[in-house]
């Protein structure tokens, strides 16, 4: 009994992790534009033409790797279209990301028609998933060997990206002049960084990583291609990126969160509840977390302020322009 | 008026470039744009039902598209329209199968019931933007998914009429909203929406709690220093919206479909949104542009009959256009120096 509980538990270890990939990778990507200053609400349409061409690219290619090359080069040609509109035209940022996630949308829905010939779905074809990557000596590390082991890479290359991002802000000359964009634009000016240059390469970094989180979704965590297949994964990203401010590890925890509830209602959906509910489980988690930290945030802005005019006052500033001229210094 | 002339010709300028884009996509899926087009324009304008039918189509965007101008005037965004309206239109289809009530008040109860459910379903993203400044367009577009979910829920676990089909049991004669023609659901929803519209232009223009929205919208900081209780009011704001929303849903119901089902109206609520955005936030330009996309989804239903494209390539055409423009807005600003009608954008 002990053995088949610790087994429950394992596989849905398991089954959170898998989940969490997906939206942990778009995520990480969505944090390049959080920290540059950019509400960026088409990560959902990024998301959804790296899917597709992901699926495009293995069906003529044979090999996934190049349909995750497609995938992402076509969520970075759309990036491309949203920086070209917020940052040289300063567009608003809300209308142009709805308006691509509906193009997005679109487009892959016509293609999947024009190319195809069918609706809905795309599966067969000699369409082939990523392949799983079994880790050496997993076997002897237990029952967590089991949970660390067999699934595809993307889903490492996502928890490895956690570590990999938060040095990356806080130790490189393109992560410390993302933050002093995203903070203290007039700083950024000052000190001679290009805001435009850097919100564009914030745009297509982020771009890349929405582009890999969508081929992970049609070649890694299935094999096929469903119309709007993100199925809000973008925005529930948004939601995530709102309160971890774009912070890795912030943004690791939120997407367990959502990874978790998202596990937990695939094996609800097999006890009897009904599936509608239990499938609007983890929209109803994001909008619990971002209403219950907007609560918390409250206060603590009011603190920040007072901890900024204190700041102010004593002339010890401890912002990314600073971080910045002691790296330099 | 050689300003307005200039912000005129550089409209049509964006949108000539989104067709010519749209036609590229046409090309890609492998159809002849010219085909499409002359598709389309038939199934909008070809006989006097399809034109019945694109005035049909246009009713539910032409009420989303006030919704979404009531909020985009006071600077906030109401994406969740679509889900006030599935709410709305499964509260006004529950009162009309489950009660029995004399003829015309059966179809204001029903109606009532649409507006109050709308105005529920954004009360708590309202309440916390307002309140505690949570970001109202994630979590208006994340209730959006529950709303569908909820409704099919409802409909298909609790409500479904006996049979096959998952929908509700059809709505009594008593609730129904009277048709025009004996050959199209056309009904009183189109003049509705157009006198919402025109209200909603009135108050905006004309009294003084509009200019204070108008106010909020265009600088919510020197509003408030103005002496405007902007919570209170934006909280409202959203409320109104979030009932237009409702409304919408309730008249797709009780006028087109007589019953609740999955996939109710999809995307209508979307589309009210870009509508109004493409009108720039004002409620009659938004008749116009309301048109201009019931014309498109009309002839989208001919075009899945008549040539290979599918019906999403109008989605594509629309999302181009709105692309097209938002870079337009820009120009625009360099064109007069007036900030109100762009500031609007930014918050």
């Amino acid at each position: 009994m002990e053995v088949l509980g610790r087994f429950f538990n394992v596989f849905l270890i398991a089954a959170t992790l898998r989940t969490t990939a997906p939206i942990l990778l778009v995520g990480l990507g969505g944090s390049f534009t959080t920290k540059a200053g950019i509400f960026n609400i088409g990560l959902e349409g990024q998301m959804l033409v790296g899917a597709f061409f992901a699926v495009v690219g293995t069906i003529f290619s044979g090999s996934p790797w190049i349909g995750v090359l497609c995938g992402v080069s076509a969520a970075t040609a759309l990036a491309l279209a949203f920086a070209l509109l917020v940052v040289t035209f300063e567009a608003n940022e809300i209308v142009v990301g709805l308006a691509l996630n509906i193009l997005a949308s679109g487009v892959t829905i016509s293609l999947l028609k024009g190319i195809f010939g069918t609706r809905g779905s795309i599966f067969g074809h000699g369409l082939v998933g990523l392949p799983i990557v079994h880790l050496p000596y997993a076997r002897e590390f237990g029952w967590f060997g089991q949970v660390v082991s067999g699934f595809t890479p993307l889903v490492y290359v996502a928890f490895l990206l956690v570590p990999v991002l938060n040095t990356f802000y806080r130790r490189t000359r393109l992560g410390l002049h993302l933050r002093v964009v995203g903070e203290k634009p007039e700083a950024a000016e000052a000190l001679g960084i290009s805001i435009v240059k850097i919100r564009y390469i914030a745009s297509l970094l982020c771009g890349v990583l929405a582009g890999l989180a969508g081929a992970h979704l049609s070649l890694g965590y299935t094999t096929m291609f469903t119309e709007n297949m993100s199925s809000g994964r973008g925005f529930m990203a948004v939601a995530i990126l709102i309160f971890s401010n774009g912070d890795p590890l912030k943004i690791l925890l939120g997407c367990l969160l959502f990874g978790f509830s998202d596990a937990l209602s695939l094996r609800l959906q097999t006890s009897g509840v009904s599936s509608y509910l239990v499938l609007s489980l983890p929209y109803l988690v994001a909008l619990a977390v971002l209403f219950a930290l907007s609560y918390q945030a409250r206060p603590r802005l009011i603190r920040e302020t007072a901890a900024t005019m204190a700041r102010a006052v004593t002339f010890q500033s401890k912002t990314a322009a600073d971080d910045l001229a002691a790296s330099k210094g | 008026m050689g300003q307005r002339l200039e912000a005129l010709s550089g409209q049509a300028l964006a949108i000539l470039f989104a067709l010519i884009l749209g036609a590229v996509v046409i090309v890609a899926v492998g159809e002849n744009p010219v085909r499409v087009l002359v598709t389309l324009l038939n199934g909008a304008f070809g006989s006097p039902e399809r034109i019945a039918g694109t005035l049909l189509q246009a009713t539910p965007i032409l009420v989303c598209g006030v919704a979404a101008c009531i909020s985009l005037r006071a600077g906030l965004f109401n994406i969740g329209i679509e889900g006030q309206l599935f709410m709305g239109g499964f509260a006004a289809a529950w009162v009309g199968f489950s009660f029995s009530l004399p003829p015309v008040i059966h179809l204001l109860a029903a109606m009532a019931f649409a507006v109050f459910a709308g105005v529920a379903w954004i009360a708590l993203p309202a309440f916390f933007r307002t309140r505690y400044n949570a970001n109202e367009v994630v979590s208006t577009i994340l209730g959006n998914y529950v709303a569908v979910l909820v409704t099919s829920y409802l409909t298909i676990n609790i409500f479904k009429r006996p049979g096959g089909l998952p929908e509700t049991p059809p709505i009594l004669p008593t609730a129904y909203l009277p048709e025009f023609f004996s050959f199209s659901r056309l009904n009183w929803g189109l003049f509705i929406g157009i006198a919402l519209a025109i209200g909603a232009q009135f108050v905006f223009q004309r009294t003084a709690r509009g200019y204070a929205i108008s106010e909020m919208g265009a600088n919510a900081k020197f509003a408030e220093y103005g002496g405007i209780d902007i919570r209170r009011q934006g909280f409202l704001i959203l409320l109104a919206s979030g009932a237009v929303g409702g409304l919408a849903g309730g008249i797709e119901a009780l006028g087109v479909h007589r019953r609740f089902m999955e996939g109710f109206a999809p995307g209508f609520g979307f589309d009210g949104v870009i509508a109004a955005l493409l009108a720039n936030g004002s409620p009659i330009g938004t008749i116009a542009t309301a048109l201009f996309f019931g014309a498109l989804r009309s002839g989208s239903l001919l075009l899945e009959v008549d040539t290979t494209a599918s019906r999403e390539i109008i989605t594509v055409i629309q999302a181009l256009i709105i692309l097209a423009v938002s870079a337009q807005i820009k120009l625009r600003r360099g064109a007069s120096d007036s900030m109100a009608g762009e500031r609007r954008w930014k918050f």
